[in-house]
């Protein structure tokens, strides 16, 4: 195929440089550079089941600087590039604006997780950006562009941009308050009567990922290319549908996605294109990029060094998946406060240190929690609250993750029974458990997706109906609470700043018995 | 959310992501250890990617 197009290529420069001068002046080559789902994470890293670092903006920078020069070039992101890690995290974003403005990106689209700081701190990270934001689909927030039409060469590009119409129920909706998220599909077909005559070629930069960008491509007719985001695909080569290219580059920057496209007479008549990878490697970083990347690294330790609050006693996370500990107890209340649940509960295998008396800094907090966690919360019944703490309390004997650490609720287990017939009294609010009564239960999405085998959430949240979509879940009764954008190791660094001096509650929520 | 791994069907709250799919399926350690997650399509998917109704993963 590649082979094909290189063919066709060369034919096409040879028609072209035989060809009366009006006719040449209506060919050209473009090239489009492309990354999505950086997620803040500027330096190298090593993700799961890799063996060797990948990655690295200032290596992906590095690229760019050698392929720009080649051909007339537009740099675009397709989303979700300011939050994430921890280096875009702790400067809410700011850090990844000022390397996209030093790399000169073209525009970007918004993806769901920009919104997870809330709208004042994106207004301010859109007023640093010197390149367009897009959201054509977004109503309600004026610093969004629907699009931008660029002379790249001699063609006159437009680029429209889309967001997943999800955004409402993946970040807080508090963070999306009054903005209203229109489709994907409506919207381009506006916009692509709208800019008829304006622009050649028409690019949708889309943050909905590839199947809604696949649906997109299917139901209208006119988009030349589709740069996506969102689903973190690795499109190594340009798939199409009917006459639609798609594209889409990995994610955490580990891909940089070049799309080389020849355009007579204003239509895409040959492409090509492939992904980057990007890892390591002497003398390719970009220098300049590689010193914003290290200042904010810098500027990242120095926050994680800062002090939060203080504990008065030792945290114990030694014990978290055999017993209640104060370091359990403490983070199921912050989780359960977030949440406005009645009760929590948190798998002790998601503490992973302790933290010792005296002044807690940030980092503490981090390396106590450092899962991507996030709080949900899911209405249960008393018996299905049960159910959760059997589960947790099944596999004493080896010192299990799933071992529960709780809020709102005491219990005690027999060590001695089987599993599952181990939990003995239960209360809340200091009453017998309901067995038909309902509870809002805070846990974090690992827990509620099933993992260490805590069934009982992910059961309870199956569909409220055949065929039904994410609104009937948002609005759907089991589900009472979910923050995608908010990690709990943030909610709890936040408790400390607010409590300053934090007395551990009391212990004696969950004891053995005989 | 109704998504498959590998071909089993699995129910997800929107906003989840491919890592919560292979929690759910129980195939998280399988990533780490160095399998990968495909679409229907074929095409490797990050842990952080957001699923889609129907969508379809494969660890292998």
């Amino acid at each position: 195929m590649k082979r094909v197009s290189l063919l066709f290529l060369a034919l096409s420069l040879v028609l072209a440089l035989l060809a009366p001068a009006g006719l040449q002046a209506r060919q050209a080559t473009i090239r489009i550079l492309y990354v999505n789902d950086f997620h803040g994470f500027a330096e190298p890293h090593r993700p799961a089941g890799a063996t060797e670092l990948l990655g690295g903006i200032a290596y992906l920078a590095g690229y760019v600087d050698r392929l720009r020069p080649e051909k007339p070039t537009l740099l675009l992101a397709a989303g979700d590039m300011l939050q994430g890690h921890n280096w875009a995290n702790l400067t809410r974003g700011k850090g990844v604006v000022e390397l996209m403005n030093a790399m000169k990106f073209d525009a970007m689209v918004v993806g769901n997780h920009e919104f997870d700081f809330g709208e004042e701190v994106l207004k301010r990270r859109l007023a640093e950006a010197r390149f367009p934001v897009l959201a054509a689909n977004v109503e309600g927030f004026p610093a969004l562009k629907p699009y931008v039409v660029k002379t790249v060469g001699r063609v006159r590009v437009a680029v429209i941009g889309v967001v997943t119409p999800d955004t409402p129920i993946t970040t807080n909706p508090r963070n999306v308050a009054g903005l209203k998220f229109l489709s994907p599909e409506d919207t381009v077909r506006r916009y692509l009567k709208e800019l008829r005559g304006e622009a050649e070629i028409f690019v949708v930069l889309s943050h909905q990922g590839l199947p809604g960008d696949r649906a997109l491509a299917e139901k209208v007719p006119g988009i030349d290319v589709i740069v996506g985001g969102h689903s973190h695909t690795r499109i190594d080569s340009p798939v199409t549908v009917g006459s639609t290219i798609i594209v889409q580059a990995w994610d955490h920057a580990k891909a940089l996605g070049v799309l080389d496209l020849l355009i007579k007479d204003g239509k895409v008549v040959w492409f090509n294109g492939y992904l980057q990878e990007v890892k390591p490697a002497p003398g390719l970083a970009d220098r300049r990029v590689g010193r914003i990347v290290a200042r904010y690294g810098r500027e990242v330790d120095a926050a994680l060094g800062g002090v939060v609050g203080e504990t008065l006693v030792d945290l114990d996370r030694d014990h978290v998946c055999q017993r209640e500990t104060n370091l359990g107890d403490l983070v199921a209340d912050v989780l359960r406060e977030a949440a406005g649940a009645d009760l929590a509960l948190i798998n002790g295998g998601s503490i992973r240190a302790g933290i010792p008396r005296g002044k807690v800094r940030l980092k503490d907090l981090y390396d106590a929690l450092p899962f991507d966690n996030y709080p949900v919360a899911v209405r249960l019944s008393g018996s299905e609250v049960r159910e959760a703490l059997e589960h947790g309390v099944s596999a004493l004997e080896e010192n299990s993750g799933r071992f529960p650490q709780v809020s709102g609720l005491t219990f005690t287990y027999s060590p001695a029974a089987a599993p599952g017939a181990r939990v003995r009294d239960v209360t809340v609010r200091g009453r017998p458990l309901n067995p038909d009564g309902q509870y809002v239960v805070a846990t974090n999405d690992f827990v509620a997706a099933g993992g260490d085998g805590y069934t009982v959430f992910a059961q309870a949240l199956e569909p409220p109906g055949e065929g039904a979509g994410p609104e009937a879940f948002l609005h759907g009764p089991r589900l009472a609470y979910s923050d995608p954008g908010r990690w709990l190791r943030d909610l709890v660094a936040d408790y400390f700043k607010a409590h300053k001096k934090v007395t551990p509650p009391p212990a004696g929520r969950i004891k053995e018995v005989d | 959310m109704r998504v498959y791994v590998n071909d089993r069907p699995l129910e997800l709250l929107p906003g989840m992501t491919v890592k919560h799919a292979l929690v759910r399926a129980g195939l998280l350690r399988d990533v780490q250890g160095g399998k990968k997650v495909y679409d229907q399509w074929d095409h490797e998917l990050g842990l952080d990617g957001a699923l889609a109704v129907d969508l379809k993963l494969y660890v292998r």
